[in-house]
C-alpha cells in the first residue's frame, strides 16, 4: 500500500509537469525571453558566476555589470542574449555542466570569472571548438578558442597609494594599514599590496605599510576586526583593502581615520573617510572580447589573445577623488597615471618616482633605485626593467621594503 | 480553553493522499508563479523549461540527459543505502561524510593509476571507496551497539569532519599533495588520468555511462535482498522492534553492524562512481546527496521501487531548476533553490496531512 502511495505521488508530480508543459507550448509562440525566441541578433553570451548576478556589490557584481554594459555597447540585449549559470562552485563537474547548459542554449562566447573554473574550461574548449572560452584570472589558453584575461590592478593601487601617502604626510603619521584577503600566498593579493605600498612610498618614503591577512576572500566580520586592530593596535591613519565588503572603510569612518576602498567607489559607505578606490572597468575587456567574437571568431586568439591590460585600456582606474583627499593628490595621480598609460614607466621597475611640492606645483623625480623586498633581497637592479607579467600574475610571493605583515 | 491533538488517521485512503499531494504541489507552484510574475516572467514558460530540464531548443540536448544522469546515479544509490539503515531505525544522517570518505579514497587510487587499464582502475576505486566508507559505518554502528551512543550525532559530526578534511586537501599546496594540479600557483584540484575516468556505451552522440547501468542493477539487487532474503527479513524485524528480534533469537548487534557496513559501503560506491564520472574530486562533489537522499528515502517510505522513481523526479527537479534559471538572466540559482525547497516542503506537509488529522481534545476523548 505504502509503495503504491509513493508511486502515486510521483505520478502526481509527473502530471503537473505535463500541465506545465502544455502551458509552455501554448505560449511558446510569443517568443519569450528565453534562448529559443528569435531575437534581433543570433549572437549569445554565456557567463559562469561564482556568486549571483543579483548581488549589489563585490566581484560577481563587477563582472556582471561589465558584461551587461559591454553588451549594450555592441548592440546586444542582456535581457535576451545573455545566459547565466550563477553560484557555480570551483568544482570541475559543476562547471562542465554549466558549460554544457550554455553551449546547449547556443552561446557563442562563454566567460568564466573564477580561477577554479580552469580545468573545466580548458577541457570544454577542446570539445566545443566553435565556442570561444574566456577565463578571468587564469593562466591557461589555446591558440584557437580559449584565452585568459586579467588586469594590472596594481597600477590603480599605486595611484590609490599616492592618495594615502599624502594623507599620512598631512597627519604626520607613518602607519598605514592594509586589510588583505590573502598575503604572499596569492600573486594577486601580493602584487596589489606591493603596488599600493610603492605608491605610498613615492610620497612618504618613511611610511610603513601594515598588512593584516584575513585568509578568506570575503568575511565582513573578519574584515571589520582586521581594520579595528590596524587602527587601535598599530595606530594606522589610512586603511586600504583587498577584500569584498566595505567594512574596513566603514570602520575607518567610525574611528575618524581615512581609507582606500576596492572594487567600487566606497565614498558612499564612508563619506568622511574614503579617499579613492582602485576600481575595475570590466566592460573595457568585455566589449573588446564580445566585439571580436561577433565579427571574426576564427581569429579571436590573434585579435584579442590573452588579455592583460591596465590603465592604458581603461580596464583599471581609481575612483573619483573624494573631498577628503589632500590638495596635491590629484596632480600627483595624474602625473603617475600619464606615465603608466604611455608606457614610459611602470610600478615594479628599477626606477622609482618621488613626488614633491605643493598643490599647483607638484613635481616628480625619476630616480634609478633597485626594487628590494622586505628582507633586503634585490628583485630588480637599479634602472632595470619591470618584473615579468608572469611573475606579477602568477608567482609574486614577496613584499617590497616598507611592508610588514602584522599577523 | 481549546486543546488540539494530532491523531493518526485510522484508514489510509489512496484517493485522499493523492489529492493532498496534488494540492501541495499546486500550492508550491502557485507561490513560485507569483514570484515569477512579479519578476515579469511567464510562469508557464518557466515551468515548461524546468520540467523538460531545458531540453526544448537545446542544441546539445543529449548533454542535458547525461548531466541529469550524473546527478541521478549518486542520489539513487545513496537514497537506497540510507533506506537500508532507516529500515532498521538506525538514523544514518552521515551520508555526506561517508560519501566524502569514499570520494577521497577513490581519488587516491585514481590519481595514482596512470598506466593501469581503465576497468581495473575503476574497480579498484570502487573497492577503495566501499571499504573505507564501510569501515567508518561499522565503527559508528559498533559504538552504538557497544556503548549505545547516539548514531544521529555521530554520523552528523562525521559530515563536518570529512568536509573539512577534503577542504584541507584542496587548499594545501605541498609536495605530498597529488590531488592538486601541479602547474598551478594557486591550489586547485587536478583531473584524473584517463585511466580513471568512467566510460560508457555510445548511442550516437549520447554516452550512457556504465555507472547508470550499475546503479540500475544495484537497485534490483537491493530490492531482492530486502524482499526475499533472510537478511532483509532480519532488518525489518529489528526495525519493528529490536526486543522482538532478540526474543526471536536474532543477534541484533550483528545485524546492525552488517547492515551499516552495507549501507555505508554503498554510499562509498556512489562516491566512487561520481568521482570517476566527473574525472575529478572537489568539496562539493557530494551534490548534497547525503541530505537529499534522506528526503528521497522518506518520501518513498523506504520502498525500493519508490526510491528509484522519486530519485528520478528529484533529479529532474534539481537539474530542471538550474536549466530554467540559466535561460533567464534575472533568475539566479537562489530562486531555483527556493522553489525546490517550497515544492519539497509542501509535499512533506501534504504527506503529513494525509496521514494525520487535527482533533479537539473532547473529540479525541470520545473517539
Amino acid at each position: 500500500m505504502k509503495k503504491l502511495l509513493s508511486m502515486l505521488v510521483t505520478a502526481a508530480l509527473a502530471l503537473t509537469s505535463v500541465f506545465a508543459l502544455a502551458g509552455c507550448n501554448s505560449t511558446a509562440g510569443e517568443g519569450g525571453k528565453g534562448g529559443n525566441g528569435k531575437s534581433g541578433s543570433d549572437f549569445k553570451v554565456g557567463a559562469i558566476y561564482i556568486n549571483s548576478q543579483n548581488d549589489t556589490s563585490g566581484y560577481t557584481y563587477a563582472h556582471h555589470h561589465g558584461i551587461t554594459e559591454a553588451m549594450k555597447k555592441v548592440g546586444l540585449d542582456p535581457a535576451k542574449d545573455l545566459f547565466i549559470v550563477d553560484n557555480v562552485p570551483e568544482d570541475d563537474e559543476k562547471v562542465k555542466q554549466a558549460i554544457d547548459q550554455l553551449a546547449g542554449n547556443g552561446c557563442n562566447i562563454i566567460f568564466g570569472i573564477s580561477f577554479g573554473y580552469l580545468n573545466a574550461m580548458d577541457e570544454k574548449a577542446k570539445e566545443y571548438t566553435d565556442i570561444i572560452f574566456s577565463h578571468a584570472t587564469g593562466y591557461l589558453s589555446n591558440d584557437k578558442n580559449f584565452n585568459n584575461y586579467f588586469g594590472r590592478i596594481y597600477q590603480a593601487r599605486y595611484l590609490a597609494g599616492i592618495a594615502a601617502g599624502y594623507k599620512s604626510l598631512a597627519l604626520k603619521n607613518n602607519n598605514i594599514g592594509y586589510v588583505s584577503a590573502w598575503g604572499t600566498e596569492y600573486a594577486e593579493t601580493c602584487s596589489g599590496i606591493n603596488g599600493f605600498a610603492l605608491g605610498v612610498l613615492s610620497v612618504n618614503p618613511d611610511a610603513k605599510i601594515n598588512v593584516y591577512e584575513i585568509s578568506t576572500w570575503g568575511d565582513q566580520e573578519l574584515e571589520r576586526q582586521a581594520a579595528e586592530t590596524l587602527i587601535d593596535t598599530y595606530g594606522c591613519c589610512v586603511i586600504a583593502q583587498h577584500c569584498d565588503s566595505a567594512q574596513p572603510q566603514i570602520v575607518a569612518n567610525e574611528k575618524g581615520v581615512f581609507g582606500c576602498g576596492y572594487n567600487s567607489d566606497m565614498t558612499k559607505e564612508a563619506p568622511k573617510a574614503h579617499l579613492a578606490a582602485p576600481i575595475w572597468n570590466w566592460d573595457a575587456y568585455y566589449a573588446t572580447a564580445i566585439k571580436a567574437a561577433m565579427e571574426d571568431p576564427a581569429n579571436f586568439m590573434t585579435k584579442v589573445g590573452n588579455y592583460y591590460e591596465g590603465l592604458n585600456a581603461g580596464l583599471v582606474d581609481v575612483s573619483a577623488l573624494s573631498e577628503n583627499c589632500e590638495p596635491q593628490t590629484k596632480e600627483a595621480i595624474e602625473i603617475a597615471k600619464k606615465m603608466m598609460v604611455s608606457g614610459e614607466w611602470d610600478v615594479f621597475s628599477g626606477v622609482k618616482l618621488s613626488f614633491s611640492g605643493e598643490a599647483g606645483s607638484v613635481a616628480v623625480a625619476k630616480t634609478d633605485a633597485a626594487l628590494v623586498d622586505n628582507t633586503g633581497k634585490e628583485i630588480v637592479v637599479a634602472g632595470g626593467k619591470s618584473v615579468d607579467d608572469g611573475v606579477i600574475q602568477g608567482s609574486m610571493n614577496y613584499y617590497v621594503q616598507g611592508v610588514t605583515q602584522v599577523n | 480553553m481549546r486543546k488540539y491533538h494530532l491523531v493518526r488517521r485510522a484508514d489510509s485512503q489512496l484517493k485522499r493522499t493523492l489529492i493532498y499531494y496534488a494540492i501541495g504541489i499546486l500550492i508550491s507552484l502557485t507561490i513560485g508563479a507569483v514570484i515569477l510574475i512579479s519578476l515579469g516572467i511567464n510562469p508557464f514558460e518557466y515551468y515548461g523549461r524546468m520540467f523538460t530540464i531545458g531540453l526544448v531548443g537545446n542544441r546539445y540536448g543529449y548533454k542535458s540527459v547525461e548531466g541529469l544522469l550524473k546527478i541521478f546515479v549518486p542520489l539513487l544509490i545513496t537514497s537506497l543505502a540510507l533506506s537500508l539503515s532507516f529500515k532498521m531505525r538506525f538514523w544514518n544522517i552521515g551520508g555526506e561524510g561517508e560519501f566524502l570518505i569514499g570520494a577521497i579514497c577513490a581519488s587516491i587510487v585514481a590519481f595514482n593509476s596512470s598506466g593501469l587499464p581503465n576497468f581495473v582502475t575503476v574497480v579498484l576505486m570502487c573497492l577503495a571507496a566501499m571499504i573505507s566508507s564501510g569501515i567508518i559505518g561499522v565503527a559508528i554502528a559498533a559504538l552504538k551497539v557497544k556503548f549505545n551512543t547516539n548514531e544521529t550525532l555521530m554520523t552528523l559530526m562525521l559530515n563536518y569532519i570529512m568536509l573539512y578534511v577534503i577542504r584541507y586537501i584542496g587548499d594545501t599546496k605541498a609536495d605530498w599533495n597529488f590531488f592538486l594540479r601541479k602547474d598551478s600557483e594557486r591550489p586547485i584540484f587536478g583531473s584524473f588520468p584517463e585511466s580513471a575516468v568512467m566510460q560508457g556505451i555510445h548511442f550516437g552522440k549520447f554516452n550512457l555511462l556504465w555507472s547508470v547501468i550499475i546503479a540500475v542493477i544495484l537497485t534490483v539487487i537491493i530490492y531482492i535482498y530486502l524482499k526475499f532474503t533472510k537478511h532483509g527479513y532480519e532488518i525489518s524485524v529489528v526495525g519493528d522492534s529490536s526486543s522482538t528480534a532478540k526474543y526471536a533469537g536474532m543477534s541484533v548487534g550483528k545485524i546492525v553492524l552488517r547492515t551499516m557496513f552495507i549501507s555505508s559501503a554503498l554510499i562509498g560506491l556512489a562516491a566512487a562512481l561520481a568521482v570517476s564520472s566527473a574525472g575529478t574530486v572537489s568539496d562539493t562533489i557530494t551534490n548534497d546527496v547525503g541530505w537529499t537522499g534522506i528526503i528521497v528515502a522518506w518520501l518513498s517510505k523506504l520502498s525500493v521501487p519508490a526510491v528509484f522513481v522519486t530519485a528520478i523526479l528529484i533529479s529532474v527537479l534539481q537539474y530542471g531548476c538550474q536549466a530554467a534559471a540559466t535561460q533567464y538572466p534575472a533568475i539566479d540559482i537562489n530562486f531555483a533553490d527556493l522553489l525546490q525547497g517550497i515544492i519539497l516542503f509542501s509535499v512533506l506537509v501534504a504527506d503529513f496531512a494525509a496521514n494525520f488529522r487535527l482533533v479537539k481534545k473532547e473529540e479525541a476523548k470520545n473517539a
